[in-house]
């Protein structure tokens, strides 16, 4: 009981100020308790010891320091474009390193398996893919072309397949000139198979032009210029490699 | 105190003393004007509370020049931060507690740079408390005043070396003289918290300064 009164009269203690009075029942127990009178005395004089510390002044260019910090903060404000890109660059850097790296590796791989491949198996002559005449351009139409150069039996079925039967064959090409022929024309979400547009070419105007209908009457008329050569302007007679001035 | 005897006097007494309660409540109203961007103003508050905070975190990190940049760090924030202050504490509150929030990451980006200190030299085998550096000096000493800066020294010391949560409500009581209620608020705690704490740190100041109570 005594204990806890000492306890409760030293927290009382501790929280007064250093010049407020304490109560009546504190001073009564201090006159009569020496241990919470001496713990009184030394907080006392711990806390003018702390006290005693006062206030520090700050330097006399206080405000001329902190006015010139405010101008530099305000004028480095805004966007900081430079942290951000050096980060973008960053990933960017990495991003392609491991891609080239991804890219090293995987033809590695791959010139190893062929020649592994090449080594185990001996190679199948194949015959020789017939190989198909350019078609004339109006007579072709887009589907065939596709087809165009491929024999039916012949063509690998898949990736391995592929790379069993040997070296690849370079494919003839089949050309089209699609510029000449009549483009589609799409009305709302349908093809109108029977509108066309008509591209009329002559090669011989010293323009291209070619007009585009829409089906709903809209007509629309696009000129390019025809574009000029050296060979165009040469001289009939002229020779190839004549000086400047025969032009 | 001298007595005021014509009409003259009394009355620039009381418009005195009416511009020293204005000087006291217009922190919020100096604020505002800063917003607004009244550079007059915020220069006024700088004057008004650039000895406390440095002091104070001079007092909290031992450094002087570390705490005139801090005060000054704190000074910017409140400038930058015056279109979001809001009045539901005082103003002293809210630079304080920028203030102390400063001081605490320095204390702890120091205790991370782990800084090579002359007393770790003297730090004991076992893991205990280091020990002063420097000693109290037992010998007479001549003038007073070199005893007291000495004391002042050593308090200083001690304080350093007390834990960054019993440091600054010990500071902010004893030295500062801040109310339990301010103090919680600074340090945005609960005000039985800030006694024990005070408390604790008084009693491991005690220990630090045996030799000189």
């Amino acid at each position: 009981m005594r204990k806890n009164n000492c306890e409760e009269i030293r927290r009382e203690l501790d929280e007064l100020m250093l010049d407020e009075a304490c109560s009546a029942s504190a001073v009564e127990h201090l006159k009569r308790c020496p241990t919470c009178r001496e713990f009184y005395e030394t907080r006392t004089k711990l806390r003018q010891m702390v006290g005693s510390l006062g206030t520090v002044a700050a330097p006399p260019d206080f405000d001329f320091r902190l006015r010139a910090r405010l101008a530099n903060d305000s004028s480095s404000q805004g966007f900081h474009f430079w942290p951000l890109a050096r980060k973008g660059l960053a990933f960017a850097a990495v991003l392609v390193v491991f891609l080239m790296g991804i890219i090293v590796v995987r033809n590695i791989v791959n010139q190893q398996t062929n020649r592994e491949v090449a080594e185990s198996k001996p190679v199948v002559p194949q015959p020789a893919p017939k190989l198909v005449a350019p078609v004339a351009p109006n007579t072709v139409s887009p589907s065939s072309e596709l087809t165009a150069g491929v024999q039916p039996g012949t063509a690998p079925k898949n990736k391995s397949e592929r790379s069993v039967t040997g070296p690849r064959v370079k494919r003839p090409l089949a050309t089209v000139e699609s510029a000449s022929m009549g483009a589609q024309v799409i009305s709302g979400s349908r093809i109108d198979s029977e509108a066309t547009a008509v591209i009329p070419i002559d090669a011989s105007l010293p323009s291209f032009k070619f007009s585009l209908d829409d089906g709903s009457g809209n007509a629309r008329t696009i000129s390019v210029p025809t574009v000029r050569f050296g060979s165009q302007r040469m001289l009939p007679n002229g020779h190839q490699f004549a000086q400047k001035g025969i032009w | 105190m001298e007595t005021l005897t014509t009409i003259d006097e009394l009355g620039f007494a009381r418009a005195l003393q009416e511009d020293m309660l204005e000087d006291t409540t217009s922190d919020h109203a100096l604020l505002e004007a800063t917003r607004t961007g009244d550079q007059d103003a915020f220069a006024e508050l700088v004057s008004r509370y650039r000895n406390q905070i440095t002091s104070y975190i001079y007092r909290m990190t031992n450094d002087y020049d570390g705490a005139v940049d801090l005060a000054q760090e704190t000074f910017v924030r409140v400038y930058r931060a015056a279109d979001r202050y809001q009045r539901s504490y005082a103003f002293s509150t809210y630079i304080y507690r920028i203030a102390t929030n400063l001081a605490i990451s320095e204390l702890r980006k120091r205790k991370r740079r782990k800084l090579v200190s002359l007393t770790g030299f003297f730090l004991p085998s076992d893991g205990g408390e280091p020990k002063e550096l420097n000693p109290p000096d037992c010998r007479p000493l001549q003038d007073s005043e070199l005893v007291d800066t000495e004391r002042r020294n050593a308090v200083q010391r001690a304080i350093s070396t007390l834990p960054e949560k019993y440091r600054a409500p010990l500071i902010l009581r004893d030295v500062e003289g801040r109310s339990y209620d301010e103090i919680a608020k600074i340090l945005e705690t609960s005000e039985g918290t800030v006694k024990s704490r005070i408390s604790r740190a008084r009693g491991f100041l005690r220990e630090k300064m045996r030799a000189y109570l």
